[in-house]
């Protein structure tokens, strides 16, 4: 008998997700636990969760936490981890937001940390739009989507273009990792399981802002089943938001 | 002899201060000036923020680790750190933040001014909560109350912001930087150090729990109520035989006590109450001084915003007057004893 | 016999792991439950489950809690 499988022990007992049917948020969250037990992290870490469907958290994983204001957890982090550092501790800090928090209202405090190079991680959930308020066009919300406040589908003449979120925050020399994964099949699942790891391994060698932009699905707002959500992330958004490693400051 | 600013900054290293953040905003940018070389050297921290909106959550985070965290900024960047503080008010995390004052409304400019009385103790950000306010009138007080400002904040869990204004930024005067006489405050059964051998602690304003919401919100206002009860402070100057009592915050303060001077040499008998703390308001001290004395006369740099709480805590059948020193105007007391005379000229011959 | 153990109280019925499961051993149940939901059921009659665990890998709300090989 070998259990191959269990739910990781930084998920809090009975937690019980308020995600929608087939959310990714959930699987996410699974990743992100599962690589904290690995690398022992859970008693030394602290998360700091943000506005919008990823905000109950805290209620799911046994971290101390702490919310932001909308957009302004890597500001918030890089606080904790300096306050710790000055008295002579180094904790594990990392913050967990979706696209309209780290790369809208958020974009300059997340731009700013990886330039400082602030030795914390980012996770960036991906799913281009604004979920919790019911699906509007977000800066990631992709030509041509349809969404509640764009029935016409994004236009770049009104609209603009899409945020490449992961390759932005490669150009910033503070940065030690950022790379874009997605959780369609199992393959790209373990795939960003490693890139999770690559990045919280990255922050306990000291070595700057770490970054994983993780395109998710959002179901309920693309109006698609679950399956057909994640098919639509490999067949379509992918093209827009090419999966890859897009810094490695062990690799450049 | 210490500028204002580097009085606060000596002030907040003295009392412990290892955070420090901040973005660069006239008349109080000397405060960041000198605390990037002092706690650099120090091994402490300071991080030149990329906005206001930064540098305030990066001490929401900083506090919440349990460091003692200092901000400063002005006016108009205050503004843009007013959802920040209701986030602290109701997560119930301790830090300093400086408000070195300048004109407004808007961009404003430079020259000092008090108009940010309403943004201080009413609050510009959303919900029920409340901000303690110091208010200093020379440097020694900025000194002081900077130590009690990072005191109050650590002992009731809440942001605590000194309000002083360009002019006492600026102005240098002799002070002692005698230590801070106040206790260090326990912070271990809430700080966020990582959930070892304890269950994790979690930081939120955020309740979809109505009752419970209802709750925490009560619960801060049974603490506002120990602060309006325990901690007032504020000065009176001739006050106990005064016909006519002025009242006036921060460098007024001290500039009204001046023109009470002149008063009392011309025998009128004139004093001076001072809020010191503007929230706690010292309304009942003002109330009891209005059951003896009738006349008062507010002065303030600004529209008159304490006016209505000076209105508020007079008795009924007192009169309360009010002059409005011209924004950025600190030079001589001419044209206020001129307006007073005025005020004097017709409440004598009202027989008020 | 390796196996799976699913938290019916947990499943939302998005169906992603029977897609995922390669020797088809996940269905929806045939009974709805409270709310009136299809939930995934783990049937192995044939003891043909490999323990590969997709299954709980795919599932975004942890319900299954456990795979087991033998």
């Amino acid at each position: 008998m070998q259990t191959i499988f269990e739910t990781p022990k930084t998920i809090k007992e009975n937690s019980r997700f308020s995600f929608c049917p087939g959310c990714d948020h959930g699987v996410a969250i699974k990743l992100v636990a599962q690589v904290l037990d690995e690398l022992g992290l859970q008693e030394n870490t602290i998360l700091v969760a943000s506005s919008g469907c990823s905000v109950n958290l805290y209620d799911y994983l046994e971290l101390d936490c702490i919310e932001a204001p909308h957009g302004r957890a890597c500001a918030v982090a890089t606080g904790i981890k300096r306050a710790h550092k000055v008295q002579g501790k180094e904790k594990f800090v990392f913050t967990y937001q979706g696209d309209g928090d780290f790369a809208s209202i958020g974009l300059g405090e997340s731009l700013h940390s990886a330039l400082r190079g602030e030795n914390i991680t980012a996770i960036c959930i991906n799913n281009t739009n604004f979920g919790m308020t019911g699906g509007q066009m977000g800066p990631t919300s992709v030509l041509g989507q349809i969404t509640s406040t764009s029935p016409q589908g994004r236009n770049k003449e009104t609209h603009g273009f899409p945020i490449k979120t992961a390759e932005h925050i490669a150009l910033c020399d503070g940065t030690s990792f950022s790379a874009r994964v997605a959780l369609f099949d199992v393959k790209n699942i373990l795939k960003a399981k490693n890139a999770i790891k690559k990045a919280f391994e990255y922050q306990k060698q000291g070595l700057g802002f770490s970054f994983v932009e993780i395109l998710a699905s959002c179901p309920t707002n693309w109006r698609l089943s679950p399956l057909e959500s994640h098919n639509k992330i490999e067949n379509e958004l992918t093209k827009t938001y090419p999966l890859g490693i897009f810094k490695d400051i062990k690799n450049d | 002899m210490l500028k204002g600013n580097i009085a606060i900054a000596k002030a907040a290293l003295k009392c412990g201060c290892s955070c420090y953040f901040g973005y660069p905003i006239t008349p109080q940018t000397e405060i960041g000036e000198y605390l990037s070389s002092e706690m650099q050297e120090k091994n402490l921290a300071f991080v030149c923020a990329e906005s206001e909106l930064a540098a305030i959550n990066m001490a929401l985070g900083a506090a919440s680790s349990g460091a003692k965290v200092m901000v400063s900024s002005s006016s108009c960047a205050i503004s843009l750190m007013q959802e920040t503080l209701s986030y602290a008010s109701s997560d119930e995390i301790p830090f300093v933040l400086i408000n070195i004052m300048r004109a407004g409304p808007g961009q404003g400019y430079i020259f000092p001014s008090q108009a940010d009385y309403n943004q201080s103790t009413i609050g510009g950000g959303n919900g029920d909560y409340r901000i303690i306010t110091l208010s200093p009138s020379t440097v020694q007080e900025c000194i002081d109350l900077t130590y009690r400002a990072f005191y109050l904040s650590q002992k009731y869990r809440n942001p605590a912001i000194l309000l002083a204004d360009g002019l006492l930024g600026q102005m240098a005067q002799g002070v002692i930087l005698k230590e801070n006489p106040y206790p260090e405050i326990d912070n271990s059964s809430w700080i966020l150090n990582g959930a070892k051998n304890r269950p994790a602690r979690k930081i939120c304003s955020l309740e979809p729990n109505q009752e419970k919401l209802n709750s925490h919100i009560e619960k801060l206002f049974k603490k506002y109520k120990t602060i309006e009860e325990k901690e007032v402070l504020y000065e009176e100057y001739l006050c106990n035989d005064a016909d006519i009592i002025l009242t006036a915050f921060g460098t007024m303060g001290r500039y009204s006590k001046a023109i009470c001077n002149y008063y009392r040499k011309n025998g009128v008998k004139m004093g001076l109450f001072r809020p010191i703390t503007l929230y706690p308001f010292p309304n009942k001290r003002l109330n009891e001084l209005s059951q003896k004395t009738k006349f008062f006369i507010d002065i303030e740099m600004n529209m008159g915003q304490m006016l209505k709480d000076v209105k508020l805590a007079l008795a009924k059948d007192a009169t309360c007057k009010f002059i409005k020193k011209p924004i950025g105007d600190w030079s001589g007391q001419e044209e206020t004893i001129a307006e007073i005379d005025e005020i004097l000229k017709e409440k004598y011959a009202n027989n008020i | 016999m390796s196996y799976i153990v699913i938290d019916e109280s947990k499943c939302k019925s998005c169906y992603l792991c029977i897609n995922a499961c390669p020797k088809k051993l996940i269905k929806a149940k045939e009974k709805p439950n409270n709310f009136g939901e299809y939930t995934a059921e783990f049937k192995d009659d044939k003891k043909e489950c490999i323990a590969c665990a997709k299954c709980a890998l795919v599932c975004p709300d942890i319900a299954i809690t456990k795979v087991v090989k033998e």
